[in-house]
């Protein structure tokens, strides 16, 4: 009972950990289910989301003179409202023009997909580091979700509790939004068969742009709410990047639940891990991939999918 | 046509003249056209890596990006022989070839049965898993400052001994390096071997069926092929006097692909070795025009992959392709270069 005891932060840790594993995930999951397409620019765009979002929390005062003044006088938590609502939509533009130089690849081996993001996602560091530089950067959080409190003996981050439950509303979100809407009916009926959808006369490239911008929206909102814990440097997208695919194809390609559920196996195995060996906590997601893999190649919930082509 | 068909039973072909005529006589030119000694020498290594990697990517059709890891392998195996065993050329480049190769194997048991997409991603996993053990394992390996003074042992062949402690020394043997590497790799792809690799790319279960062990022959090339990036990395270890963790990112992983694409590594034998030499130079030149190079090479990666997958050496035989099929009987020559120039 003791030894429970003195695990249960480390899997409260863990389960929040994972839960945000699952929302980096959600729009990498996205991508591939619908365009069949390995997204590793997610991880740049991840950061991007983020610095957009500092950007438009806290801007240079001399931009606008005194209507950057005005700006910065307004609370904090009106500006970091503004930024999360804001930057995913910025990111989303990137998204589209990245899409625009995709279409070319489509129908071709999906390797080309694979290795047009993976210039793209260098081409974004670079940029990132051009406009912001290389030096790790601190976003402000307000008041009201910073800070510690104490539980039982512990001290917890506040801003951890929100992060995991901004996460599960996002989740929640996006679920009801694939589930309850029509273009949720349309975006699932593409992932299932496209061809199939232009044949009812759904304009499938539109369906293309549309779902590649919110997957990019959806990777911002992710970078945004884990910088606080991760700190924000350029290179920030492969820690992001990486773990999105892991959890993928962990949890199997097209389902959903299944990416939710192998984020949060994710966070918890790190999260212990962490508690014994903390060197070589992020050591362990790849081998429970590795594991997990060697006897399912599906993954724990996939169904036949591209990566099997 | 007659002449093209025989050359690859060739052990030395016009294009390796060539290659050679042109590295060889490099430390003579480079420093009056803005370049340095070293830079060869960073460029030939490279050189050997893309074009094991290549056996992988262009013949085998297994996009690896992990492979960064045996490069790393090699290198520590390199540093380690110098630092607790003895200072040995020879048997610091067996041991990263050895090294690399046990590696290469390893990670091949798990990953031989997939392609594709698949392939790509548990690469990108298993190097990450190399690269973080680097980083982490700081009494083998020195973490993230990695191993310091290897020392540049002499070139010891019975009789005497070469030292190359100087770059121009260095680079006569990572080119010597180089020649049997491509000399080598030239016999092995023109080999039933080679053509069994090829047919696998093409269609893997076509392959099967026809009789040939097929996860053997994917594990016999992924194993080849980390035990060159191996001898690269050990030859890079000694060259760069240090064995570190960056070389095992997946940036660096990413830089492999990216040059052997960009050289046109999918229809050439020869991609690999143009798509460094342009790297490099790409990194000098932009390098010393901007800080962010990386940006404007990443976005030429993008352009090579939308319009010309095949990349330079494709360009290349698209023009002689042309060029010779306008003049109707003069074209004789171009279409045989077109044609060596194919594999």
């Amino acid at each position: 009972m003791d030894a429970l005891l003195n695990l249960l932060p480390h899997i409260i840790n863990g389960i929040s950990l994972g839960l945000l594993f699952a929302l980096i995930a959600l729009g990498f999951m996205l991508i591939v289910g619908v365009m069949e397409l390995i997204n590793l620019a997610h991880g740049s765009l991840f950061a991007l989301g983020a610095y957009a979002a500092m950007l438009i929390i806290s801007p240079d005062p001399a931009w606008f003179g005194p209507l950057g003044q005005w700006y910065l006088g307004l609370p904090l938590t009106l500006r970091y409202i503004v930024g999360i609502a804001l930057a995913p939509a910025l990111v989303a533009i990137v998204g589209f023009g990245l899409e625009f130089c995709m279409r070319r690849t489509y129908g071709k081996d999906p390797l080309y997909g694979l290795l047009l993001t993976f210039g793209a996602a260098m081409v974004l560091e670079e940029s990132i580091r051009l406009f912001w530089g290389s030096g790790e950067q601190v976003m402000p959080v307000p008041q009201a979700v910073s800070g510690a409190f104490l539980f039982g003996d512990l001290i917890y981050s506040r801003y951890r509790f929100f992060a995991a439950g901004f996460a599960v509303a996002v989740i929640l979100l996006v679920w009801l939004f694939l589930e309850r809407t029509p273009y949720g009916a349309i975006i699932k009926a593409g992932a299932h068969d496209s061809e199939m959808v232009r044949a009812l006369g759904i304009n499938l490239t539109r369906l293309r742009l549309y779902v590649f911008g919110f997957g990019a929206s959806l990777a911002a909102i992710a970078g945004i709410v884990m910088t606080p814990i991760w700190g924000l440097r350029p290179h920030v997208g492969v820690d992001a990047v990486v773990p999105a695919f892991l959890i993928i194809v962990l949890g199997g390609v097209g389902s959903f639940w299944g990416a939710v559920i192998a984020g949060v196996l994710v966070g918890l195995v790190v999260g212990l891990t962490g508690a014994y060996a903390s060197e070589w906590s992020l050591l362990s997601m790849y081998l429970l991939l590795i594991a997990v893999v060697t006897f399912r190649a599906r993954g724990l919930f996939g169904k036949k999918s591209m990566l099997e082509a | 046509m007659q002449q093209t068909k025989a050359q690859p039973t060739f052990w030395i072909t016009r294009q390796m003249l060539v290659l050679f005529a042109v590295l060889g006589t490099m430390p003579l030119w480079a420093e009056s056209v803005g370049l340095y000694q070293y830079l060869g020498v960073e460029i030939v290594i490279w050189m050997i890596f893309a074009l094991g990697f290549n056996l992988l990517l262009g013949y085998t059709g297994l996009p690896s990006f992990g492979h960064g890891a045996f490069f790393g392998l090699g290198a520590y195996a390199f540093g380690l022989v110098q630092h607790e065993l003895a200072v040995s050329l020879w048997l610091g480049l067996l041991g990263a070839v050895a090294l690399a190769a046990a590696g290469g194997g390893l990670v091949a048991c798990f990953l031989s049965h997939r392609r594709g997409i698949y392939f790509a991603l548990m690469s990108i996993a298993f190097g990450q898993v190399f690269w973080f053990v680097a980083i982490k394992w700081h009494a083998v390996t020195g973490g993230e400052d990695g191993l310091l003074n290897i020392p540049r042992p002499a070139f010891d062949f019975g009789v005497g001994h070469l030292a190359l402690d100087n770059n121009t020394a260095l680079f006569y043997f990572v080119l010597a390096v180089l020649a049997v590497v491509i000399i080598g790799l030239w016999r092995l792809v023109h080999s039933p071997f080679g053509k069994v690799i090829q047919a696998v790319k093409q269609n893997e279960m076509r392959t099967a069926f026809v009789g040939y062990n097929v996860w053997l022959f994917k594990w016999s090339a992924f194993t080849i092929s980390a035990a060159v990036a191996g001898l690269a990395g050990g030859l890079f270890a000694m060259a760069q006097e240090s064995a570190y963790p960056d070389v095992m990112s997946l940036h660096a992983s990413g830089f492999v692909v990216m040059m052997t694409l960009i050289g046109g590594g999918f229809v050439s034998f020869w991609g690999p070795v143009i798509g460094a030499a342009v790297f490099f130079l790409a990194r000098d030149l932009l390098g010393s025009m901007t800080e962010t190079w990386l940006l404007w090479y990443g976005l030429m990666f993008m352009a090579v992959v939308v319009f010309k997958p095949e990349g330079i050496a494709g360009a290349w035989q698209d023009m002689v392709k042309r060029r010779s099929s306008g003049r109707e009987r003069g074209g004789h020559a171009g279409a045989a270069l077109a044609a060596q120039l194919k594999r």
